[in-house]
């Protein structure tokens, strides 16, 4: 067991991690889908440390204890998931997943829907925060505006159940943390400066988004968002029960067009929730697809 | 595949087996391996590992590496093979003496990547392996080792043309035995099976080798043919690949080896590939390791 005073510092030396945050790692990935690589669990170390001080709790099966008891477990767990995920966001977070997306999801997409008359892709970034990936999307897209895209008319909607982050997602304004994965190619192109330590997304792409305020446990908005091709959901359903977490992800396999894409996060698991969607890989990265009519998968 | 393309193929081959840096113990290692665990004395092992200056050298590097920790490093080649365990010992033997038969000098294919992707599969089959509770984890790993020999043989026995499908694989993002194919007529595959049948691999070994691109044509051991074609494109989507970016979709559960392995093992749906994705991640780091200290080369992963 290891105290919470200890617990980062032991976990950044080599000093093997106390084997009771490995059990919470599985705990985390088995309630949420959200998985940690066994080289950065000192990162779950340092989260359980800083929910271990704020709770004054001294030892790790202490806390052990708190996740699993039935009175505490739930609201414990939320609060954990919080540390865990924080500061994950920025822009161009998982390279892999973008890869992924423009070399094979989009061609895919653009070549099952080119007989169409109407040359349309919809897109819905749902749990958007303050906007960083739906600000990805709507550069990697307009990258390939004028190859891939010719002719094509892409709808990005971004949606999330917090006011002020949808605010601050239409605002477009990114400090060095959020920007730190971004190249200076697409600084330049997609950014001008908005004062000495921030930048400002130009027009041209957030004319491409429509944000607004949604939330993904009301059935009745949701069956509104049909016609998907690819819907991206990133560390949102983690703080989601079983049931809950089943129903939305059942929404997303009906708001999806046949043949869509439905993305986590990089380390996330559907959990078996759906036996609909296919589990599907590319170099890095994984994906659920809708088969399409045509693939005879369904 | 044509007959003249099988015959050039056998040649080709043929000129391999009278190469001089055969290490003299790669044939009684390929005996030991293919018996049953419980049956490997450890004396045999030490004695074989001895046998060669190089392998010996090569176990008490891995041992005294900082893969195992040990505050004092090995000084014997018996300490060294326990310290390091009957399978690695197997997997260091067996890597050592395919690096000498196939010197890495002029390969098409950077033998790290080679190596990576070898080591690796080898361990996504045994891991895939236990988890279908098969009891075959050792054979599966053995297979996964060996499924690419073909490769070796197109960079020693068909350098040019295979140093043409090399580059148009990558440059066209497909699958290298696509590539093979579409240059060379044959893949490597076909000249994998002729080399292992000349050095009597065990036929399910030999089927593995010839098959693992398409499992269902084989017509016998599908199913250890099936699991290692899953764990081969895992490996290709989740940094161990060859070193160049495929682009394409991978559907395992679709894929018809899929439905070969669930046939025999009905537990194999309740595996969670998504958890299982991300356990390969965390093996990336300890495969480029064991690469590196094996081959005293900087093995960094290979995406793709």
């Amino acid at each position: 067991m290891t105290s919470a005073t200890t617990a980062v510092a032991s976990a950044k030396t080599s000093t093997p991690v106390d084997p009771v945050f490995r059990q919470i790692r599985d705990l985390v990935y088995k309630l949420c889908g959200i998985f940690q690589l066994e080289e950065k669990l000192y990162l779950m170390a340092d989260a359980c440390a800083r929910r271990m001080k704020a709770l004054e709790v001294r030892t790790s099966r202490e806390y052990w204890d708190l996740l699993t008891a039935n009175s505490s477990r739930e609201a414990e767990m939320r609060q954990l998931l919080n540390e865990v995920t924080i500061g994950e966001t920025c822009l161009f977070r998982s390279p892999p997943q973008l890869e992924a997306l423009r070399k094979v999801i989009l061609p895919e997409l653009v070549e099952d829907k080119s007989k169409q008359v109407v040359k349309r892709l919809r897109i819905w970034s749902a749990g958007c925060s303050t906007g960083e990936e739906s600000y990805t999307l709507a550069m990697t897209i307009l990258e390939e505006s004028s190859r891939l895209l010719k002719g094509w008319t892409v709808e990005i909607l971004a949606t999330d159940l917090n006011d002020r982050s949808v605010e601050a997602a239409k605002a477009g304004i990114y400090g060095d943390y959020a920007l730190r994965a971004t190249s200076d190619y697409f600084k330049r192109k997609y950014f001008s400066q908005f004062d000495e330590k921030k930048m400002e997304v130009r027009p041209e792409v957030k004319k491409l988004i429509t944000f607004s305020r949604l939330n993904l446990q009301d059935d009745s908005r949701m069956l509104f968002m049909k016609g998907m091709d690819l819907i991206l959901c990133c560390n949102v359903l983690i703080y989601f029960d079983g049931p809950s977490k089943a129903k939305v992800v059942n929404h997303y396999y009906s708001n999806l067009n046949f043949g869509g894409y439905f993305l986590l996060g990089t380390s996330e698991s559907l959990l078996n929730l759906n036996d609909k969607f296919h589990l599907v890989h590319f170099p890095g990265a994984i994906a659920y697809w809708k088969p399409s009519l045509k693939s005879g998968k369904l | 595949m044509t007959a003249s393309i099988a015959e050039t193929i056998r040649e080709r081959v043929a000129s391999i087996e009278t190469t001089p840096s055969i290490p003299t113990v790669f044939l009684p290692l390929l005996k030991l391996l293919n018996l049953p665990p419980e049956r490997v004395k450890l004396n045999e092992v030490v004695k074989l590992v001895a046998y060669d200056n190089t392998i010996a050298a090569q176990c008490l590097r891995v041992a005294s590496s900082p893969l195992f920790g040990l505050a004092k490093s090995p000084e014997t080649i018996r300490a060294a093979v326990i310290t390091l365990g009957l399978r690695r010992v197997e997997t260091i033997l067996l890597t050592c003496c395919l690096g000498s038969a196939f010197p890495a000098g002029n390969w098409a294919l950077d033998p790290t990547v080679f190596w990576m992707h070898s080591l690796g599969c080898a361990m996504v089959c045994r891991k895939f392996s236990e988890k279908l509770a098969d009891g075959e984890g050792d054979r599966a790993y053995m297979a996964g080792l060996l499924h690419d020999i073909g490769f070796m043989v197109n960079c020693i026995s068909f350098p040019r043309e295979f140093t043409a499908a090399a580059a148009k694989a990558s440059q066209m993002q497909i699958p290298f035995a696509e590539a093979e194919r579409a240059t060379m007529g044959f893949a490597h595959c076909d000249s994998g099976k002729a080399l292992a049948e000349k050095w009597h691999i065990a036929d399910d070994i030999i089927q593995v080798i010839a098959h693992h691109h398409a499992p269902e044509q084989s017509e016998t051991s599908q199913p250890l043919i099936a699991l290692v074609h899953l764990s081969d494109l895992l490996c290709r989507m989740r940094g161990m690949g060859y070193g160049y970016y495929e682009r394409r979709k991978v559907d395992l559960v679709a894929d018809p080896a899929w439905s070969i392995l669930l046939k025999e093992h009905r537990d194999l749906a309740k595996v969670d590939l998504a958890l299982f994705s991300f356990e390969m991640d965390e093996a990336v780091d300890e495969v480029a390791k064991l690469v590196s200290t094996i081959f005293g080369a900087k093995a960094s992963s290979a995406s793709g």
